[in-house]
């Protein structure tokens, strides 16, 4: 497309507020933080120019250990968001797709979740679930399941799972909505030909339907995996900074704020910016993997 | 609509304008002409600050002293640091003990206080100022307010309905818990949920076990280690109480504990002096009492504390002189009454005798049997020793490792940095 000298300069100046905003307010946090965490600093004062000595520390024993454990929990909640949430949200649509009446109703209600704020919803879940006065393990126990009521974010075994689960009621709206538009940009023609020719619905989804929906489901998989390495609100919420109970729901979001915010370490601003990097770095390239690797499928 | 809201925003800024002058100009536009405000940021709540402050205004009526209270606890900590590095920031502030006190320090934010500045600093006791001063150069950079002490707050109209006095020897204090429990009462209102209280507990119940101040004098000295079998028998006691404590403990969160206790459900609670003012307000039909356990060994128990909290003055306030001088009246006697009476907390100020008997017990206690609460001395470190020995003292709890595994990580992370 040939623009005109003065329309180039008309497009530029429209860009122009927008590439400020985004310089002040993503780029220049960005480089500071990458020079923030060069430095050795005292509290709040740059002190002497250090190299990656804070990347070391990062990886000094008693660091590693946190990181490493962090990191993981970061990938099973990706695993979980993946096969329950993402896997829920794409048979609420497919369900929802064949609903005549009521269907937006419908498809707002699961939505709702998501526009409260996790700390509130957290908060929430912690008094359902709380093993001395939530309501949910004296129903569990008022209907005999006495097995089951357990301290669900109490006990190791089961906070995690607790925490993808809350996380899935939450967002589940969100992926729905995404395969709900992929849905309707499927031109039915497919569906009735495949019908026609003797196709069970079963094998319709499978075959037809299925296959068209990749591009969305490539973009699921990708911002699930950027809300997944980001987790920080809701976790917090519902077991504090430390990950509780015994670090069971820690993940590198906590991990950062401990380090930044709840240390007391005269350099943690240095090693909370290595570790803001180095995260940064993970998920970025990640990222740019993951979406090649999924875009040359689809 | 939008006329509307572009009406709202300009009688917004009608009000804000309007509101300036009046805020700002209090200083200068008085009279006297010279008289000065010193900001003074905490965390608690601004109203009691103003009220014990008003009686330094009244004797100094050149100064205006201005409480500003940030009462998001966590975030305090942020906002003073940003807010002493520019220009914003207060004259004095609150300081946090120890360990989150040295950030401030080695960024030379706060200006050093002498004897010949503060001369009731002299009187102060050498555990109370050590969590006002600098780790590197030993200076001293605040005036202490408040003590904490860890203890058992009790119910007593549950003990007397169940004919319990309170303990004189660790048998007597498990046979009370046992007879709590076989009447359907939990003897003891703890969780572990929310892992910084498990320290506060472990201290509660073991300090007499490691034997107080020396034990950590032999550790800061690397003479002893925190694997020696006298903090492993103390913190093992939280393992020994644990059919005392609500079901599943892990997983009771620090407000169920609470709600457990001033519901009367639960018949004690281990936890800070705080609390008093806590349960004070939320169940004021409990009546209340406290005691230290008793050493398992026999004997009185050892009652740990820690330095809450303390003034510090800003280097950057450009009063430096009148804020000094208000350090000082912060150490007298007479502030430290005031305090002791107006929040019903234990202040730091020596020879000074709460009116509440509850506190006063406190106080008399403490200073016959008083022992510094350990992790407050130990929370150094990134990852800190603190947040590492939480979590092992939850798995412990969980049954997931002994006390013994749960001290050698302890060991490890000290051994990081001491």
């Amino acid at each position: 497309m040939a623009l005109s000298g003065t329309r180039r300069r008309a497009a530029y100046l429209f860009v122009v507020p927008a590439f400020l905003l985004y310089s002040v307010f993503v780029v220049y946090p960005l480089f500071t933080g990458l020079t923030y965490s060069m430095f050795e600093w005292k509290g709040t004062l740059r002190s002497t120019f250090i190299g990656l000595s804070n990347y070391s520390h990062l990886f000094t024993e008693a660091f590693r250990n946190e990181l490493l454990s962090a990191l993981g929990h970061n990938f099973l909640l990706l695993a979980g968001t993946i096969l329950v949430q993402n896997t829920l949200g794409l048979a609420f649509a497919v369900a929802l797709f064949a609903v005549r009446r009521g269907k937006r109703a419908l498809q707002t209600m699961f939505a709702l979740p998501y526009l409260v704020n996790p700390l509130v919803i957290g908060y929430l879940w912690t008094l359902l679930l709380s093993p001395t006065f939530g309501p949910v393990n004296s129903l569990l126990r008022s209907a005999g399941l006495e097995s089951l009521a357990m301290p669900w974010l109490g006990d190791p075994k089961s906070a995690l799972l607790t925490v993808i689960l809350i996380n899935t009621w939450q967002w589940v709206g969100f992926p729905m909505l995404l395969f709900s538009a992929a849905l309707g940009g499927i031109p039915p023609e497919f569906n009735e030909a495949a019908r026609t020719d003797g196709a069970s619905s079963w094998k319709v989804f499978w075959h037809i339907t299925l296959p068209l929906l990749r591009p969305a489901m490539a973009t699921v998989t990708i911002l699930s995996f950027i809300g997944s390495m980001n987790a920080f609100a809701l976790i917090y919420a519902l077991g504090g900074s430390n990950g509780a109970p015994a670090g069971s729901t820690d993940v590198l979001g906590l991990l950062f704020y401990r380090t930044a915010f709840a240390s007391g370490d005269v350099n943690a601003i240095g090693t909370s910016s290595a570790l803001a990097v180095f995260m940064f770095a993970f998920i970025f390239g990640s990222t740019l993997v993951l979406q090649r690797v999924l875009r040359s499928r689809s | 609509m939008r006329r509307l809201a572009g009406l709202a925003a300009a009688a917004l800024l009608c009000v804000t304008a309007a509101c300036a002058p009046s805020n700002s100009n209090d200083s200068s536009s008085s009279s006297s002409g010279s008289k000065v405000t010193l900001s003074v940021w905490g965390w608690g709540p601004a109203e009691n600050y103003q009220k014990m402050f008003d009686q330094y205004e009244k004797e100094n009526p050149n100064v205006h002293i201005e409480a500003r209270s940030f009462t998001a606890a966590t975030e305090y900590d942020t906002i003073l640091s940003t807010g002493l590095a520019g220009d914003s920031g207060p004259d004095l502030a609150w300081l946090r003990p120890g360990a989150q006190l040295q950030p401030l320090v080695e960024a030379g934010r706060l200006t050093p206080l002498t004897t010949e500045q503060v001369p009731g600093l002299k009187d102060f006791d050498k555990n109370v100022l050590r969590a006002a001063t600098g780790d590197k150069d030993g200076k001293v950079y605040g005036v202490p307010f408040a003590v904490q002490t860890l203890q058992v707050v009790y119910n007593k109209k549950i003990f007397a309905d169940n004919g319990i006095q309170p303990p004189k020897t660790w048998a007597d204090m498990t046979a009370a818990a046992d007879k709590l429990k076989a009447n359907k009462i939990i003897p003891f209102a703890f969780g572990g949920k929310d892992d910084w209280v498990l320290p506060i507990a472990a201290s509660i119940f073991g300090t007499s076990q490691w034997g107080g101040d020396a034990f950590l004098a032999d550790v800061k000295a690397k003479k002893k280690k925190f694997t020696d079998p006298a903090f492993v028998a103390g913190i093992d006691e939280l393992n020994k109480l644990k059919p005392y404590f609500p079901d599943n403990v892990a997983g009771v969160s620090y407000t169920d504990a609470q709600i457990l206790f001033s519901s009367g459900k639960a018949a004690m609670y281990p936890g800070g002096l705080w609390e008093l003012g806590f349960f004070g307000k939320n169940a004021p039909n409990v009546e209340l009492g406290v005691f230290t356990p008793p050493a398992p060994a026999g004997g009185e128990g050892l009652l740990p504390g820690f330095t809450d909290g303390s003034y510090g003055v800003s280097a950057k306030s450009k009063h430096q002189a009148e804020a000094l001088k208000f350090e000082s009246w912060l150490a007298t006697k007479q502030y430290g009454q005031l305090y002791t009476d107006t929040l019903e907390q234990l202040s730091a100020v020596p020879g000074v005798e709460p009116k509440d008997p509850l506190l006063k017990q406190v106080s008399t206690t403490f200073g016959e049997h008083g022992a510094a609460y350990f992790m407050n001395e130990f929370a150094y470190g990134n990852p800190s020793s603190q947040t590492v020995f939480s979590k092992a003292l939850q798995e412990m709890l969980l049954g997931r490792i002994t006390a013994q595994e749960a001290a050698a990580r302890l060991d490890k992370s000290v051994a990081t940095w001491l």
